[in-house]
């Protein structure tokens, strides 16, 4: 339990004893101080202007500068502007938005309305997987006390300035938390990923404007607004990882869950100090650092800081802030099967290598953990990796070969183990060469 | 076009340079020097989805792969498509498309002509390493005319997005998701749409076939003849596929002709019409009250012996002659000099009588000229569109298709007065599109255009120096709309003021504004002054002789524009020219070496009129059917009786061929060559894909064969010798194929028409029609177009017999259930001329209080009609009337 | 018909957009609300709601792993299985519910109560082995917390063990 103190931001209010995330208790904490200080008294390009002088970088899997991506919008354009907010948290080893928005549903309102003044969007759209039922629940009720208080709708708090904000819930697919499938998805559309450029930015939602904005990207807004671009840019590692990040451990740790930490301490301390350490106290044997989408790394990494940069030039990503360990004894390439399960399934079909790909990864996975694999399976999969990997609509497809490519490439030896019992069992004869077309 | 640098950008394709207009997607900039990159997903007709990814090509400068086919091209751009990384790239994403595909190519009626075979062949090793299980997905029935084969998709989603981009059907959904999506429609029963074949067509492999053909060939079995379809106006260019003397199938390639590879049910599922068993293969003469099969011999001799006696004993004036608009030119052309050079008479008519003819003298009387003074591009370029009487998809779908680019595409503001209700079906809906609808039925339609104008007049829309040029033309206008009560107005269109101010200011608005109107107005009693009012609009508004502006009437079948400017009718000569000018007269007499009857002719009422009072003794019947196409109040079939020589060219034993003396079995479009004037004033090129079934000949050569008999001998050998008099005596003849440049005004025709022309009917053309009372338990029964078909020859196709097999009834759900009726229901629709009895369908785009019967199985319905005749253009009105309805057991 | 029996509701829905078709995933949810699936008279209805063709909607709605075309249980039990979940136990959980209703994931029990399905990941990576029934999370799974939830559910339609709002770990400022 002798977890180093660091200033929790984000998850602050919620360990208050006795915090309830209601309005009132929000208040109290100095909730909507930010909107008071900042809407019709800072100029809307000196919001984004601070954002940028923050550094603060989307958390939703991409690290993109928010400011820069809001400066991206169309200055003269007259017409609507759309802000969604990112609530799609569907990345495997990724709980935290969840957190954010069932234990503290203003601060995210707070921002959402911070980032709409800033853009000059007077509607946004909370766009929130389906599943989380209990969330969108809380969304709503935490909705209803901030306009009646005035926070949000027309004229907030008698400024002329118009934020409306409604929850649109998801129904089940992974892809919707890539923006552009977000946005046909909010358009009532299969939520197929947009060909890009053109960019949200400038065709967006029914192709106008629009930023998409991830829960906990925005949930830093009031603060950054409140204690200044300084006070942010000063937090973690800066210049390029300002802020702290919630990193969300999962797998063989003593005490999995959310850990808001500045950005840069080590994965080590993080597993250790904050998470408790390894569940009966087995070495580590892997670990990811950002979610489904990232590269596995091994123990050698393990003090690699946890920044952008530094996981970046380790060979990963900080991606979606999902941390999964992974004990000695887990069999990697059944660990890399079951992510490949899942990017199977959550394959949107749009495009053929992803589409063809996952089906085609998945069926040699099984197979060789099935132990009926064959030695060309593995330059297969490599290769059928390379094809994917830059050749898709949307990052999907670098995503969904990860977790082979960087099993491959740490631990080919368990592939091999498996292929060698198969044939030693001789569970199945070589097969021919395969069909002439 | 682009013409200033500022438009155009170069770039290189693989060292290439090339200079392209801005916003060319790099796919297209590389077909221009001939670099041909592969692709599946990419259609120049459809929004880039880049779905495939079979088109990655390297571009300077940017670290990934690009997609050509959504790239667009910018300066100074350098493109390679045939590096190792390239081909490398084109390999792999062909092998992912592979992995899944069944390779069934053997029983693929795709085999031969299948962009994955010419891919596959062109770049991929001969084994596959995908050693997995392929999916398969489970085959269920789709439709009776298209066929699906999903095991051998590759997911590119065209036919989707093209039955939504182009066709605004909707009706193709990809359902589910993943390896495991798949192309299926709505619902347990079988596809229900336009059956335009888009999909069928613009699949890249065989994953989407037509079943018309199913496993009946190899495409490299197959002889192609590249020739016009022969049903509607729009004369879409078509290849028909046959294999020896049989139509095997029908396709428009991408980019071919006026269509530009599109096509409707019509020219994709219809092309069966002349196959159909009952065809006619010998010709018929009456013997002892029956007909019975004789020789071409015997036949034509009949036909000159009893001609020469009759024209003896009572002139050639006792002659008449009535000719179908889907005769070639060159048969058209021929018919009307054998009657009138032969016979001797100006009592000629064709189908054009029954409605054409009122645009296109509207057309002569205001601007001076019989074809549009825009074309096709002029209307997907329009930024207006004034749609009047026309559902257009229904009589007119791929004029329709240029529309709905115009608006869907390029945003295009459409106001449209058409009975139809806005609705979604299985079949677009063109009010759908519209920006101001005004559901208006036939009967009163000229109110609408009346609203329309009055609004110009008192919005002061008018154009201020025609005011200064034509004060009196603009004062007698303004005066007479002024006269007009916006309550009437709204009494009988069941719109407000607003709506008409609102469109008529969109339409003052427009910078190129074209207005198209279709059969319901043009077959209607309006038709003629309709037209007229129009024109009004657009001289008004100071757009008539404006580029890109213009009016124009839809014909229906597909050569009444020939038949009009080849003098098929009795007012025409030639060109088309008044029958009474003295100048064109003595023009002819020159090329003819005999003078044309001097006198007006009848038209094909009058005609039956004075077969009817004995005074007429003969007619020429060719491709036309009156007794199945008049209602009994003309008493055609009694008429016909009385006749003493009944000649009938027909491929079918009509009821009007029933009556004749002679029947001389005829080709088909398919049969014979020739040329077609499409609605736009297109002459193109028809070739023959099959000989002549049985004994049948091209109308032409009998018209020649008895010329001769008769010993007036109008010598030609073939077709292409008529086009060549045709072509010295009329313009626009010259050249076939490219598009020629559509007319401009007749400056001085316009002049006219405004000092004086306008006024002889300006009273009657300017009074609102008074809003009819029903009584209850009747309806306003209207002949309809349908998509299905056109005229009645399609009701021998055997694919569109699939889709409609006979005339129902369509009617409003409100009134369904006034009447107490529900789908497949039978009625019995009776007035005081007669009585039918027939199914009915609810649908909503059926305004209440009407009712819909198609027009291609009006046999029986045709005799509860009565029939009004427009007195300047002679055109007869049979669209509508009141019936009585009630469900019957 | 949705129209009649939902007014008040739809019209809220179609207020919050200024596209309809914006509305298509909100009203497919009604729809699975009121039948438990989404009917084929649901989905034309909705498609003229929304002035589209059926066609569209059916292609949306066949998407969504969340929208059941099919009957689905009275209780849709879905049993996470991604790898963070399977790290810590999900298989046997899968195992258990299996013996326990006598279903393999994909089926019904005959009396119709439960349906079992294994899903992917549900955003509770760090609280597994998980699952969903219906609206709600049951997280940290052990063998007698499952067999009391579905007790529960047999008996009074509803369980105690069902997650309130998520905070993981559970702590306090001060506890640190
Ligand atoms: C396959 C895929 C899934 C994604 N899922 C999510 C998600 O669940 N939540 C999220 O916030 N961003 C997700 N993203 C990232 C979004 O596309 C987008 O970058 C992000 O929402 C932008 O917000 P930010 O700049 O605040 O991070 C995903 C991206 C991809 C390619
Ligand atoms: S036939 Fe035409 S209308 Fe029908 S689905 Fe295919 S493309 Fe669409
Ligand atoms: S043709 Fe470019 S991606 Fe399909």
């Amino acid at each position: 339990m002798a977890a180093p103190q660091h200033e929790l931001i984000l998850l602050k209010n919620m360990t208050q004893p006795g915090y309830t995330g209601s309005l009132a208790d929000y208040e109290k904490t100095g909730g909507y101080q930010a909107l008071r200080k900042t809407l019709g008294k800072v100029a809307p390009a000196d919001v984004t202007a601070t954002v940028m002088k923050s550094g603060l970088r989307g958390r939703g899997g991409a690290g993109f500068p928010t400011g820069v991506k809001w400066g991206f919008l169309p200055k003269d354009y007259t017409g609507p502007r759309y802000l969604c907010c990112n609530a799609d948290e569907s990345e495997p080893g990724t709980f935290k938005d969840r957190q954010l928005m069932e234990r503290d549903p203003h601060q995210l309102l707070e921002g959402i309305v911070l980032a709409g003044y800033a853009i000059g969007a007077e509607s946004a759209y909370i766009y929130i997987r389906g599943e989380m039922v209990l969330g969108s629940k809380i969304l709503e009720r935490a909705l209803g006390e901030a306009r009646a208080a005035g926070y949000i709708g027309r004229n907030i708090l008698g400024t002329g300035i118009n934020v409306e904000v409604w929850v649109h819930r998801g129904a089940g697919a992974y892809i919707c938390g890539e923006e552009t499938a977000l946005l046909e998805s909010l358009e009532g559309k299969r939520g197929l990923p947009r060909v890009k450029p053109p960019f949200p930015a400038t065709h967006g939602l029914y192709n106008k404007p629009t930023v998409v904005n991830n829960v906990e990207t925005l949930a830093n807004l009031p603060h950054i607004m409140s204690r200044g671009a300084e006070w942010f840019a000063a937090i973690g590692s800066p210049p390029k990882s300002t802020g702290t990040r919630i990193f969300c451990v999962s797998g063989h740790v003593k005490r999995p869950g959310n850990y808001e930490v500045p950005m840069g301490i080590t994965i080590r301390e993080l597993i250790y100090e904050h998470a408790g350490g390894m569940r009966s106290d087995k070495p580590i044997k892997a670990f990811i650092p950002g979610g489904a989408s990232a590269p596995f790394l091994t123990p050698d990494q393990l003090d690699v800081k946890l920044d952008f940069e530094s996981v970046a030039a380790a060979g990963s990503m900080l991606g979606s802030g999902g941390v999964t360990v992974m004990e000695e004894g887990t069999s990697m390439v059944w660990a890399a099967l079951r992510l490949m399960e899942f990017f199977y399934h959550e394959s949107c079909g749009k495009c053929s290598p992803c589409r063809e790909g996952s089906s085609w990864l998945v069926q040699t996975m099984r197979r060789i953990v099935a132990k009926r694999g064959q030695m060309q399976d593995l330059e297969t999969l490599s290769d059928l990796c390379k094809n994917i990997a830059g050749r898709t609509v949307c990052a999907f497809g670098d995503a969904e070969v990860a977790p082979i490519m960087s099993t491959l490439k740490h631990w080919r030896q368990e592939y091999v183990t498996l292929i060698r019992e198969a044939e030693a069992a001789n569970l199945i004869r070589p097969e021919p060469a395969g069909a002439k077309h | 076009m682009p013409n200033t640098t500022t438009d155009t950008v170069r770039l290189t394709i693989d060292g290439t340079t090339v200079t392209v207009p801005k916003g060319t997607l790099v796919i297209e900039a590389a077909r221009r020097v001939g670099v041909m990159i592969p692709h599946f997903c990419y259609h120049p007709k459809l929004k880039p989805d880049a779905n495939c990814r079979m088109c990655l090509v390297e571009v300077e400068k940017m670290p990934k792969l690009q997609t050509a086919c959504s790239t667009p091209v910018a300066e100074g751009m350098s493109v390679r498509t045939a590096t190792t990384v390239v081909n490398d790239a084109h390999k792999s994403v062909l092998e992912f498309i592979l992995a899944n595909h069944p390779l069934d190519c053997p029983v693929c009626d795709q085999g031969g002509k299948c962009d994955l075979q010419d891919f596959s062949h062109q770049y991929t090793a001969t084994t596959s390493r995908f050693v997995e299980t392929k999916r398969i997905f489970q085959k269920d029935y789709f439709s009776p005319l298209i066929e699906t084969q999903m095991n051998r998709c590759v997911q590119c989603l065209r036919c989707v997005r093209y039955c939504d981009e182009v066709m605004d059907v909707k009706a193709l959904a990809p359902v589910g998701r993943g390896t495991m999506t798949e192309i299926k429609h709505f619902g347990t029963h079988p596809l229900d749409c336009e059956f335009c074949g888009g999909c069928v067509q613009i699949c890249p492999v065989g994953a989407i076939t037509s079943r018309l053909s199913m496993y009946e060939y190899r495409p490299w079995m197959l002889k192609r003849a590249e020739t016009v379809c022969g049903y509607c106006g729009d004369g879409c260019q078509i290849t028909v596929q046959t294999k020896d003397q049989e139509l095997i199938e029908v396709n428009s390639a991408q980019g071919a002709g006026r269509n530009n590879g599109d096509l409707c049910a019509r020219g994709f599922f219809g092309f069966h019409a002349g196959s159909h068993p009952e065809r006619l293969t010998h010709p018929l003469i009456r013997r002892h009250g029956a007909l019975v099969q004789a020789t071409w011999e015997e036949a034509l001799e009949f036909v000159a012996e009893r001609t020469g006696r009759i024209k003896a004993a009572h002139g050639g004036q006792s002659f008449g002659g009535l000719i179908s608009g889907r005769c070639t030119n060159e048969e058209l052309y021929l018919f009307q000099k054998f009657m009138r050079v032969t016979i001797a008479t100006n009592n000629i008519d064709s189908s054009a009588r029954y409605g054409h003819l009122n645009g296109l003298q509207a057309m002569r009387r205001v601007q001076g000229t019989h074809r549009w003074t825009v074309g096709f591009d002029d209307i997907a370029a329009a930024d207006v569109l004034l749609l009047v009487g026309t559902n257009i998809t229904e009589s007119n779908p791929i004029t329709g298709l240029k529309v709905k680019e115009a608006v869907k595409k390029r945003g295009a503001a459409l106001v449209t007065i058409e009975a139809v209700e806005p609705s979604i079906d299985t079949l677009s809906n063109i009010a759908n599109l519209s920006r101001h609808h005004f559901s208006v039925p036939a009967t009163h339609m000229r109110n609408a255009i009346l609203g329309l104008l009055k609004a110009v007049v008192e919005q002061s829309l008018v154009q201020p120096d025609l005011l200064q040029r034509q004060p009196a033309y603009v004062n007698a206008v303004t005066r007479a709309l002024l006269d007009i009560s916006w309550e009437d107005v709204q009494a009988s269109t069941r719109a407000d003021t607003a709506s008409f101010t609102d469109a008529a200011k969109v339409l003052a608005g427009g910078r190129r504004l074209v207005i198209l109107a279709g059969q319901s107005l043009l077959r209607s009693e309006q038709g003629y002054s309709g037209s007229l009012d129009l024109f009004d609009l657009l001289l008004l508004t100071g757009k008539l002789d404006q580029p890109g502006c213009g009016c124009a009437s839809l014909a229906e079948e597909n050569n009444d524009q020939g038949a009009v400017e080849m003098g098929a009718v009795a007012e025409f000569l030639p060109g088309p020219c008044d029958i009474t000018s003295r100048a064109d007269r003595d023009r002819i007499m020159k090329l003819w070496k005999a003078e044309p009857p001097p006198n007006g002719g009848a038209s094909l009422v009058e005609m039956l009129d004075r077969a009817g009072a004995g005074i007429l003794k003969a007619m020429f019947i060719v491709g036309e059917n009156p007794v199945g196409s008049l209602p009994a109040q003309v008493r055609a079939e009694e008429s016909l009786r009385k006749l003493d020589l009944l000649v009938c060219q027909e491929l079918f034993l009509t009821e009007t061929a029933a009556l004749a003396h002679v029947v001389l079995p005829v080709a088909s479009s398919m049969e014979k060559s020739g040329t077609f004037t499409n609605t736009e004033g297109h002459v193109q090129a028809v070739r023959p894909a099959i000989e002549p079934v049985g004994e049948s000949r091209p109308d032409w050569e009998v018209f020649v064969a008895l010329s001769i008999l008769m010993d007036a001998p109008l010598a030609y050998a073939e077709s292409k010798d008529i086009l060549k008099e045709i072509r010295s005596l009329i313009p626009g003849y010259g050249s076939l194929g490219p598009a020629p440049v559509p007319p401009k005004v007749d400056r001085t025709a316009v002049d006219r028409y405004l000092s004086e022309g306008y006024q002889k009917d300006l009273t009657s053309r300017y009074r609102l029609i008074a809003p009819k009372t029903r009584p209850d338990g009747t309806v306003q029964l209207e002949l309809v177009q349908s998509l299905f078909h056109s005229g009645k020859l399609s009701t021998r196709a055997k694919g569109l017999l699939q889709v409609e097999g006979r005339g129902i009834l369509k009617i409003n759900p409100l009134d369904a259930a006034r009447f107490g009726l529900v789908d497949g229901d039978r009625v019995r629709l009776s007035n005081a001329r007669g009585e039918m009895t027939t199914e009915v369908r609810v649908m909503e785009r059926v305004p209440e209080g009407l009712a819909w019967f198609p027009d291609h199985f009006s046999h029986a319905a045709i005799r509860l009609f009565d029939c009004v005749i427009d007195p300047v253009t002679r055109v007869p009105s049979i669209r509508t009337t009141s019936v009585s309805m009630m469900k019957v057991a | 018909m949705l129209k009649e029996k939902y007014q008040k509701e739809i019209d809220e829905i179609l207020a919050r957009y200024p596209v309809k078709r914006s509305a298509l995933i909100p009203l497919l949810y009604l729809a699975q609300r009121d039948q438990g699936y989404v009917t084929e008279p649901a989905m034309k209805e909705i498609a003229r709601l929304l002035g589209l063709t059926p066609s569209q909607v059916y292609e949306t709605a066949t998407f969504y792993t969340m929208l059941n075309l099919k009957k689905v249980g009275k209780f849709h039990i879905q049993v996470c299985k991604s790898l963070m979940c399977a790290l810590v136990g999900s298989d046997t959980v899968i195992g258990w519910i299996t013996t326990k209703l006598g279903i393999a994931p994909g089926n019904s029990t005959a009396d119709g109560l439960f349906t079992l399905s294994v899903v992917e990941c549900l955003a509770a990576c760090g609280t597994g082995p998980m699952m969903q029934i219906n609206d709600d999370y049951y997280e940290r799974l052990t063998e007698e917390k499952v067999d009391r939830i579905l007790a529960d559910l047999k008996t009074t339609g509803t369980s105690q063990l069902k997650s309130g709002p998520f905070m993981w770990p559970e702590r306090t400022q001060a506890s640190g």
